[in-house]
């Protein structure tokens, strides 16, 4: 079975289902759960995420809830956690009293794509202090001197989007993309690739890339989709069927049976 | 001298995008560097601006409102006059044709009021680029005029139907469009903000306005023997502003007083107010400044009559200049805009952009204030053409109205669909 990061957005469709969907990534055979915690802006998302990330803020989130809500994932199902999300919201909560608070309920790690080297903010400086993981955001067509400043820090993560633009188009894999992850062997990090990432195939062909493949727009859609479909159901309801399309999902991608 | 380069001012500014990003700006800011070094650019730039944009734009007394108001003489920079209506072509002009110089061959933008948008239409159609506009569902539906000319220039006007569907949603999609189209497409950002070089590079290329009205000051202010008292300008994003003030940023005096959308009030959702305690810092849009935010930092809405100033963020050096206290900031309310509007129309045979109108409402408070040996500039940033659905139903709603379905019952019903259009896929008005 191939390891898969899933990607959810917190409060999405709403608090009590966002936790089912988590129930049914993890069930499916996650091996990370990648936990947005959405933004009114998030200039990096497809359609996919920019919509369910509006409608989780329409439902209610709020910062300190999506911690709450990432330390009862974690007790739960206790699976790994990376939070994701922009530099805003960090910014205004305080970098230190952001990263600490994510550590407090239970997260390995942050993925910050608008906190680049040299512009960030020193949350690596903080994650370090605080012995958590930022997991870098790379592009393939990364400088040498940007990939340099990479090694520097000994991510033990990185999180590599497989093309350029933004979540949710389809992605080709072929000689630039995977060759790309094989040369990022000798950081000894674990390399996570995602970007456009849907299908079982496709999870397959980077598996000897890669230490987990990410998939996001693709499980966030059928979400949005189980959303719409039950919404003259109970949550109950809707809640169930949510969890258990993701489930066979899931299930599917990392190939199990 | 100073820097052209400086990607932060105080502690704002920076480039926060993700790092597939990171290249385009990377080399935006080694190709702004050297063109601004390059005295071709500079001659191409002034070339363009000479015969296309209309420069210089003129200075005007404006003897019968000074009278009026008693105090100080009130003086109006009518960069209103450049082509397509507003300031806004100097920055189209200048990333243009740095756009040139890089090899690419599309142009994206954002929009709000289309002001922005209708310039870099103007100035793609002029030079010979393929022009892709980004324009909010909500900015689409209040400011079809706008619309119509860009499409008559032949760019592509893409709804934007994210978010609030207006201005900051727009500049998101353009930062997506970006991200996957960097290799031959130029992101021509139209106010002074947004990831660095943004801010420093806008400010160049509008501070045209300013060395135009310093010495338009000296031959019809100092040479009089008046004493420059101030200079004023509204600030949306911050770009008419940077550029009228840069000239003066480094000495002491005159005063130089930036006007914010004071909307309908002072709560969440009533005005575009970022400084004057009522912003916050945060990160938007990949830049560091003062913002309109909750406490989480997520981005709040915005009101103004003037779709120009209706805008979240103020520009990082504007921010940073206004905690040093080298520019001093007030507000002018909707009301105030539109009773400038009918002043200086009045008075002086100008038609003032909404948004230039709260710069004009505060040169109607300052004057009196002031003794009559002083002086003040107005930056009439744009002309109010572009504005006559908003200000004709603001003023006189009845006859309004009824020319309006007068109108609407001119058109055939077999011409409703716009005949007159080019193909190439567009939109349907
Ligand atoms: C005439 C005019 N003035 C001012 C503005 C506000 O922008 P800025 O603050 O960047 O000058 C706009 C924006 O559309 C405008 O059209």
């Amino acid at each position: 079975m191939s390891k898969i990061m899933a990607h959810m957005v917190s409060f999405f469709p709403d608090r009590d289902r966002s936790m089912a969907v988590a129930e049914g990534l993890v069930t499916g055979g996650a091996s990370y759960l990648e936990i947005q915690f959405p933004f009114s802006d998030p200039s990096a998302d497809g359609p996919a995420i920019q919509t369910a990330c509006r409608s989780a803020l329409e439902a209610g989130f709020t910062v300190d809830k999506g911690f709450r809500f990432v330390a009862e994932v974690k007790r739960r199902f206790d699976v790994p956690i990376f939070i994701m999300t922009y530099a805003g919201l960090i910014y205004a909560r305080g970098v230190r009293e952001f990263i600490s608070a994510g550590c407090d309920a239970g997260a390995l790690g942050f993925i910050l794509p608008d906190l680049t080297f040299g512009y960030d903010e020193g949350v690596c400086e903080v994650a370090e202090d605080l012995r958590t993981n930022v997991m870098p955001v790379i592009v393939t067509s990364m400088s040498k001197n940007r990939l340099k400043l990479l090694e520097e820090r000994h991510p033990g993560y990185v999180y590599v989007a497989l093309r350029h633009g933004i979540t949710g188009n389809p992605t080709e894999l072929g000689a630039e993309n995977l060759g790309f992850l094989d040369r990022l062997e000798p950081l000894g990090a674990r390399v996570m690739a995602g970007f456009g990432i849907s299908e079982r195939a496709q999870v397959e062909t980077l598996d000897p890339h890669v230490h987990a493949a990410i998939v996001g727009s693709a499980l966030v859609r059928t979400v949005a989709e189980a959303a719409d479909r039950t919404s003259d159901r109970s949550i109950r309801q809707s809640a169930d069927e949510i969890r258990s399309l993701l489930t066979e999902q899931m299930t599917g991608l990392v190939g199990g049976s | 001298m100073p820097e052209v380069y400086n990607d932060y001012f105080g502690q704002f500014g920076g480039r926060y995008v993700a790092e597939v990003l990171r290249t385009p700006l990377d080399e935006l800011q080694a190709a702004f560097v050297e063109a601004m070094d390059d005295s071709r650019f500079s001659a191409e730039f002034d070339e363009m601006s000479a015969t296309f944009t209309g420069r210089p734009t003129p200075m005007v007394h404006a003897a019968n409102s000074s009278r009026e108001l008693g105090g100080a003489e009130v003086f109006i920079k009518l960069e209103g006059l450049a082509n397509t209506g507003a300031h806004k072509i100097n920055n189209a002009v200048g990333q243009i044709l740095l756009a040139g110089r890089m090899g690419k061959t599309r142009i994206i933008a954002e929009t709000g009021a289309g002001q922005h948008g209708v310039a870099t239409a103007a100035v793609c159609a002029k030079l010979g680029f393929e022009c892709t506009v980004y324009m909010g569902e909500v900015d689409i539906a209040r400011q079809k005029p706008n619309v119509f000319w860009m499409e008559l220039f032949g760019a592509e006007v893409r709804p934007v139907a994210s978010g609030s569907r207006t201005l900051k949603d727009a500049v998101n999609e353009a930062l997506r469009d970006w991200a996957a189209s960097y290799g031959d497409t130029h992101y021509l950002l139209g106010s002074a903000l947004g990831p660095s070089p943004y801010p420093d590079m806008v400010r160049e290329f509008q501070s045209v306005v300013g060395r135009e009205s310093e010495s338009q000051i000296d031959r019809m202010i100092i040479k009089a023997g008046l004493d420059l008292a101030a200079l004023v300008a509204c600030v949306g994003g911050g770009s008419n502003a940077i550029g009228f003030f840069s000239p003066f940023l480094d000495r002491e005096t005159p005063r130089l007083i930036g006007v914010e959308a004071g909307g309908t009030g002072t709560g969440p959702g009533q005005h575009a107010a970022r400084m004057g305690g009522l912003g916050r810092a945060g990160i938007v849009h990949g830049y560091k400044s003062l913002f309109l935010l909750d406490a989480d930092g997520q981005v709040q809405d915005t009101h103004s009559v003037s779709a120009g100033l209706d805008y979240p963020g103020i520009g990082p050096q504007l921010a940073a200049l206004g905690l040093s206290g080298r520019v001093e900031f007030n507000r002018a309310t909707d009301r105030e805009a539109l009773q400038a509007l009918q002043f200086f129309a009045r008075n002086e045979g100008l038609i003032f952009a909404l948004e230039s109108a709260h710069a004009g409402a505060e040169a109607i408070k300052l004057a009196p204030q002031l003794p009559k040996t002083g002086a003040i500039v107005v930056n009439m940033s744009g002309r109010g053409d572009k504005d006559l659905f908003i200000t004709a139903k603001e003023l006189d709603p009845e006859r309004w109205k009824a020319f309006l379905l007068a109108e609407a019952g001119q058109i055939p019903q077999d011409r409703g669909d716009g005949g007159s259009r080019k193909s190439r896929g567009r939109r349907m008005m």
